[in-house]
């Protein structure tokens, strides 16, 4: 990894006279700051601050700087995400801004009761009034520091570079930051703003880009996706094509060249313990178990039916006791002789016997006679509803309730021999079927299976789409915060209809009163909104059960078969087909275009919906705005053009920017395109180079000059950068 | 505090010798934290521009132009070239595959492919 945090605290802090500028290199990605005339800076971290609780203590705890993730568990990150001081390349947030310089002076080692050196502090191109002047009081209030200088950190690196002779006194300077991108033509030495162009795309906007692809083209593996795992993977792995619509090309058709260029991330992935087959003992073990087990529970049914006819032969024995008995009893006693046993008439003892019989018969196993059963039925019901067919008017009032009475029971037990009738046909049917299917499956398996794969394919796009149809609009309104339906939301056709019925009756005719609801047939209107609710509930259940049953028996058949999940629902969609097992490919992320897509962004800002120039074309932007100039001033300054920063260690983007700047830049012309000797320090060196220069106490205020002078006076304030 | 964290030192001392003013002097616990500061969009309207010398480069002034080049289109799935363009989802697909890829995401996908290209349907 190239960035590298270092923010151990110095112990040389006072082995520095008061009259040694500390340099700072505020920029949106990393703060870096140091002692001038040195070449490397002390203290670099990320431009971040973060404030989260202490899980045990309670207490909100400032934090800055990226730190080791092991020890951040101690916190409660949960409201508080890393955050900075700046707004694109401006800071704003002055207590972050404080925040982060206690740290950085602390890590300097600075102690006493004030930092008690001046001060050379990089700001951006331009930089509005407001912010460059609470930095000056932040600094001249809070730390006391005895004055200050503000310097562009693309100028500095120019003229380090400049010093070491990698560039001309004229020249461009091409700045990709994090945030922005700049490009500044020299002359002189000098830089000329008003030839200076800004683009609002930075590594940030390239990392953020390759985050969200990766994002939308794996949504199982969305967690792994952090912003420091994104950056890290763009760092290593993502070049400049030389000509995008080649590369592109190149991917499409697929050929060696592409798979070469192509990287795969492993994820970590531990394959599921896969069973061992049970050995032969363990199987006849189980088995043996699995027989004692039926056995006894045979036995147990055995002996509880035996039981069971026991009892009921003894209730019969009984029975027929009692029956044999009332035979030698006189007709005028059987009540009294009856009471004592319970019963009340010979054809209640005579009726139990029957059912216990009956009952006997059944547990012995014998088989229902169905026919007798209907026999008897009818016969029943000849005697049940004997006054049925009899007519009206020969029935006395009492004979007719009868008569109603067993009207109703008949027409009853009908309708429900009907139905039972109904079922057993559908059974015979459905047995009828399965028998159909059955012979064609063993006729010709696989076309039988083609036909019901092609089947279940029609029907699960069906119910798909009219599953899509009815819920399109319920999951896309993410912004929707409030509880009630809004404008957005209404997008189910129901919903739809019933909508704009309501709208048609409370469009006002110009009548002025609103006369709704005045005559009833007002009020059918919602008749016909809940007609629609049920229609396109009760529609798709037959398919979605012929689905299901196609399904089963796909699974029944075909070992390779996946029943498609229900995609109508966003979350399922990032399940991988739990089905199948997961195999080592789900687990593997594959960068091929990516790699080149996403630094195209800097030469392409349209991609990401930025609407202003590439990289390649603020080149020509910068030349065209320079208020005063001539042929060979514009040769000078392509014949020198430095290319620093953050963003600017892709690798290709020499030869990219060199074409580039060749199409716009009339034949034949000098185009030299040089990286600086180090983009990411040259900055800082640059500054501390120039802080270390003996006229610098010349080009910085102090607080004096600040407070009378006032904001005016900063808004003018230029350093001067050759001394 | 555990050991380990008060010895990597990742947490900011709240009094620091070299300051005038303390951090929790400036900003007393209790008022919201998340200021009154503002926004880049405020500053650059704040400043008055207008009263200054027109000529001279600003913040605001030095800001890059539209592009002059014709958009060159991408599919917003595969990064290859796309011609083609689908009216209802909005995106751009390069050939039938992806096509049908595109028509087969829910919605909340397209409408995050789309805001990858700021192009997405922002109901407020």
């Amino acid at each position: 990894m190239p960035f590298i945090s270092q923010f151990q605290r110095q112990s040389d802090y006072n082995l520095f006279s008061p009259t040694t500028p500390i340099v700072i290199d505020n920029g949106a990605s990393y703060f870096r700051i140091g002692w001038a005339g040195e070449t490397e800076p002390r203290v670099v971290f990320r431009n971040i601050v973060q404030r989260p609780r202490h899980k045990v203590t309670g207490e909100t705890v400032t934090i800055v700087g990226d730190h080791n993730p092991a020890l951040m568990k101690y916190f409660d990150c949960t409201r508080s995400g890393p955050r900075s001081a700046f707004d694109s390349n401006v800071v704003y947030q002055f207590e972050i801004m404080e925040y982060i310089l206690d740290f950085g002076f602390d890590r300097m080692g600075a102690n006493g009761l004030e930092i008690d050196h001046p001060v050379l502090i990089t700001e951006c191109v331009c930089n509005p009034v407001q912010s460059r002047s609470k930095m000056a009081e932040l600094l001249f209030e809070t730390y006391g520091v005895p004055s200050i200088a503000f310097g562009v950190d693309a100028a500095f690196s120019y003229k380090y570079n400049q010093h070491h002779g990698v560039c001309n006194k004229d020249g461009l300077a091409m700045c990709p930051g994090f945030t922005t991108t700049h490009v500044i033509p020299f002359v002189d030495g000098e830089p000329v703003y008003k030839g200076c162009c800004r683009t609002n795309i930075g590594g940030y906007h390239v990392t953020d880009h390759l985050k969200q692809l990766l994002s939308l083209k794996y949504p199982y593996h969305l967690a792994r996706f952090t912003w420091e795992k994104v950056e890290d993977l763009k760092m290593e792995h993502c070049y400049i094509a030389q000509d995008y619509a080649s590369e592109a090309q190149l991917f499409r058709r697929g050929g060696k060249e592409a798979e070469e260029k192509t990287r795969c991330w492993q994820l970590p992935w531990v394959p599921p313990p896969t069973e061992e087959p049970p050995s032969e003992e363990e199987i006849a073990r189980k088995a043996a178990i699995r027989e004692r087990q039926g056995q006894r529970l045979r036995e147990m049914a055995e002996a509880k039916r035996s039981s069971r006819i026991n009892e009921l032969e003894n209730e019969l024995h009984g029975l027929e006791f009692l029956l044999q008995q009332l035979d030698q009893v006189e007709e005028s006693d059987i009540p009294s002789f009856l009471s004592d046993t319970g019963y009340v008439s010979k054809q209640e003892i005579e009726s139990a016997r029957a059912k216990v019989t009956q009952s006997l018969r059944k547990a012995k196993g014998e088989p229902k006679s169905d026919q007798a059963e209907t026999e008897r039925a009818d016969s029943a019901n000849s005697e049940k509803y004997s006054l049925i067919n009899i007519p009206d008017e020969t029935l006395t009032p009492e004979q007719l309730v009868e008569k109603k009475k067993q009207l109703a029971l008949k027409s009853m037990s009908e309708g429900r021999q009907r139905s039972k009738q109904k079922r057993y046909e559908e059974e015979m049917q459905r047995e009828r079927r399965l028998q159909l299917e059955e012979e064609k499956r063993l006729e010709n398996p696989e076309l039988y299976l083609e036909q019901l794969h092609a089947k279940y394919k029609d029907l699960s796009e069906k119910v798909d789409q009219r599953k899509r149809l009815k819920t399109n609009g319920n999951h896309t309104n993410g912004n929707n915060l409030s509880g009630g339906v809004g404008r957005g939301e209404r997008l189910n056709a129901a919903q739809r209809e019933r909508m704009r019925l309501l709208t048609t009756a409370a469009f006002d005719r110009g009548k002025g009163e609103d006369t709704f609801g005045a005559r009833d047939e007002d009020w059918h209107l919602y008749k016909l909104m809940s007609r629609d609710n049920d229609d396109d509930d009760e529609g798709p259940d037959e398919d979605e059960a012929e689905l299901a049953r196609i399904s089963s028996r796909l699974q029944d058949l075909d070992p390779t078969f996946v029943p498609k999940l229900d995609t109508g629902n966003a979350q399922s969609a990032e399940a991988v087909p739990r089905s199948r097992p997961l195999t080592k490919e789900d687990f593997q992320i594959i960068f091929g275009v990516e790699r080149f897509r996403c630094p195209e962004i800097l030469f392409n800002p349209n991609w990401i919906g930025v609407d202003q120039v590439g990289l390649d074309e603020m080149a020509g932007v910068s030349i065209r705005r320079l208020p005063d100039k001539d042929e060979s001033l514009e040769e000078r300054l392509t014949d020198s053009i430095l290319v620093t920063g953050g963003s600017s260690v892709f690798p290709g983007m020499i030869k990219r920017l060199e074409a580039a700047i060749r199409m716009i830049r009339p034949c034949g012309s000098p185009i030299r395109v040089v990286r600086a000797l180090d983009p990411v320090l040259d900055a800082w060196r640059g500054a501390s180079a120039y802080a270390s220069a003996s006229l610098f106490h010349t080009q910085t205020f102090s607080r004096a000059d600040y407070y009378e002078k006032g904001e005016d006076w900063l808004r003018g304030y230029q350093l001067k950068y050759t001394i | 505090m555990e050991p380990e964290v008060v010895e990597a030192e990742i947490v900011l001392p709240t009094y620091l010798s070299f300051k005038r003013v303390q951090t929790y002097e400036k900003y007393p616990k209790g008022q919201s934290r998340g200021r009154h500061w503002k926004h880049l969009k405020q500053i650059i309207q704040s400043e008055n521009y207008s009263n200054y010398p027109s000529d001279e480069p600003t913040y605001v002034s030095i800001e890059s132009p539209p592009s002059m080049h014709p958009c060159k289109r991408i599919c917003d799935i595969t990064g290859f070239e796309a011609p083609y363009y689908d009216p209802r989802t909005k995106l751009r697909y390069a050939n039938a595959e992806v096509f049908r890829t595109v028509r087969s995401l829910p919605d909340e996908y397209v409408q995050k492919y789309l805001a990858m290209r700021n192009a997405a349907v922002v109901l407020k």
